[in-house]
């Protein structure tokens, strides 16, 4: 199993560490290793769904149902049977493309300007830049269906806003640090926001409410005002 | 069938529709949600003979204005803070017990004889067979952040009904409801919240967390400030040393989870917390004390203590031992089962 760390983290959860760095590779075993435990815990009501982030994966239990050495155990032994798998080919991984249309620029994107700005770059500069890159899920966290996409070109990197905008419409792109994603939900914000899209990132009445999916890869499809 | 036992006429601060939670969908980034004081949620539901976790209404410092509903007799259960649930014009409504309320009563919340106010900030009012809102993603727990769950995804305002789940066993005028039930009292002292005394600090015990730090945590004296709600608790006090707080690898965070950011000053995370936080976790909040986390008031003196996880399984032991002591207790009082019909009494 490689270099995992499992550690309890607090009463009723514990921790898998696979390191402490953004690095797709980390957040590919995270999700693997979360996938297996997510199978092996069928039967078990005493553990809980597995959230994998970055670099490390989440693992609740009830702490009077199950001990602590019956869960590291199981842990353990999905890391070892994703670390196995993971060597091959997962064919649940990288097979599906998402596509997200959006409206750049504008009043759905009011930082392009700004962006393209810092960067020396021409508006649509930026929009080529971010829509021919190829983008992957790596784990959703922060808010229902929100995804943190790994492959930014570095060249798009940009700062949070000074100031945090109140409300930041739903289906905004924005790009912070070396982050973009797109905000599945009206919400205060900080990041630079660049597009829009109408594609609707999370309906809790959809079987699968995320339409993000950890492992699929991602693309912006730039619509052209006649798209509009 | 469902019928609306209560128009709402006055929503209160922040009242929602809150059961034992969605815990399986953090994966997706939806918070857990559920009640913030789950010892709470879960004596309000036994009074009324519910199952600890169904939905009742989690009633935030200033409580909603309630209308019975014509031709409804029910019979509700408070718990939780004493928020000054009353009658209008007539009797003081207490927690830890359930309550008789006829038709045409107006229930409010009016902390106005220097009794109430004494502990806590949340209180929970249930009614028989829970309330009846639509389960989404397996919970009927408001979700805030997401806008789904309980009533329309958002606290309770003037105009909504409150639905019950239980049928209706009669027309108006038999009185056999079903929405009936004895009036009880909870056995034991309900002692989730905290002191009511501003100085007299209320105690967290804290499991240490992926991040070092938990010492100078523990030292120090905190006061909750005026950043608390369900989703966390801001800490004020003297901030941490350098080097404690600060950013992490973005990573899954349970409830009750510590985070440090880079100011030192630290955050308790609540029911409605992100699933995925980016600060330092310097400690966990141990399970038994999250009803207690769910009941700090701002201006609050808190203390967190260090401890381990031998004692915080004994201490949730204990809580789970107690909430079935009370159980028995209850279905003793009442001779469960046999449903007393007292409406109109």
């Amino acid at each position: 199993m490689g270099d995992a760390a499992i550690e309890p983290f607090g009463d009723a959860a514990l921790l898998i560490t696979f390191g402490s760095t953004v690095d797709a590779r980390l957040a590919a075993r995270s999700r693997a290793a979360a996938t297996a435990l997510d199978a092996a815990r069928a039967g078990l009501p005493a553990v809980g769904r597995p959230v994998p982030a970055h670099a490390s994966v989440l693992v609740p239990f009830d702490p009077l149902a199950i001990t602590l050495e019956e869960v590291v155990g199981l842990a353990e032994r999905a890391v070892a049977a994703a670390e196995a798998g993971l060597r091959g080919v997962d064919p649940g991984e990288a097979t599906t493309t998402i596509e997200i249309p959006v409206r750049y620029g504008g009043a759905d994107g009011p930082d392009l300007d700004a962006v393209a700005e810092l960067h020396g770059l021409r508006p649509s500069d930026v929009v080529d830049a971010h829509a021919s890159a190829i983008y992957h899920v790596l784990f959703l966290g922060f808010a229902p269906g929100f995804a943190y996409l790994g492959g930014l070109p570095p060249a798009l990197a940009t700062p949070r806003r000074a100031s945090p905008r109140e409300r930041v419409p739903a289906g905004s792109v924005g790009i912070a640090g070396e982050q973009t994603g797109v905000y599945p939900l009206a919400m205060p914000g900080g990041w630079q926001l660049i597009g829009r899209t109408d594609a609707v990132l999370f309906d809790p009445a959809r079987p699968d409410p995320a339409l993000f999916r950890p492992g699929a890869t991602v693309r912006f499809v730039p619509l052209t005002p006649s798209d509009r | 069938m469902t019928s609306a036992v209560f128009d709402v006429i006055e929503g209160g601060l922040l009242t929602t529709v809150q059961d034992a939670g969605r815990p399986d969908w953090a994966h997706v980034g939806v918070p857990e949600s559920g009640a913030a004081d789950p010892w709470s949620l879960a004596v309000a539901n036994l009074l009324v003979g519910n199952d600890p976790g169904a939905a009742a209404l989690e009633v935030t410092l200033i409580g909603p204005t309630l209308a019975v509903r014509d031709g409804t007799a029910v019979t509700i259960g408070l718990a939780g803070a004493d928020l000054g649930a009353r009658i209008r014009g007539g009797r003081r409504l207490r927690p830890g017990r359930s309550h008789h309320v006829a038709a045409g009563d107006i229930l409010e919340f009016a902390p106005d004889d220097g009794t109430a106010m004494a502990a806590g900030i949340r209180a929970y009012l249930s009614i028989p067979g829970g309330i009846d809102v639509p389960v989404v993603l397996g919970s009927r727990s408001t979700c805030l952040a997401g806008g789904f769950g309980g009533l329309a995804g958002r606290a309770l305002r003037s105009g909504d009904e409150i639905p019950a789940r239980h049928p209706r066993a009669g027309g108006p005028g038999t009185g056999g409801t079903g929405l009936v039930r004895p009036e009880l009292v909870w056995p034991e002292p309900d002692a989730a919240g905290d002191t009511g005394d501003p100085d007299r600090p209320t105690t967290l015990r804290v499991i240490a967390g992926p991040d070092p730090g938990l010492d100078a945590l523990a030292g120090r004296a905190w006061r909750v400030g005026t950043a608390a709600d369900r989703v966390g608790v801001r800490l004020d006090g003297d901030a941490l040393p350098d080097g404690i707080g600060g950013e992490t690898t973005t990573l899954g965070v349970p409830w009750g989870a510590i985070q440090v950011p880079p100011d030192g000053r630290p955050i308790l995370l609540g029911a409605d917390h992100q699933a995925t936080g980016g600060y330092r976790v310097v400690g966990v909040v141990i399970s038994a004390d999250l009803p207690v986390l769910g009941q700090l008031r701002p201006g609050a003196a808190v203390r967190l203590a260090a401890t381990d996880r031998a004692t915080a399984l004994h201490a949730l032991r204990d809580r789970h031992a107690a909430l079935a002591a009370g159980a028995a207790a209850l279905r003793d009082a009442a001779g469960w089962g046999a449903l007393i019909d007292s409406a109109g009494s």
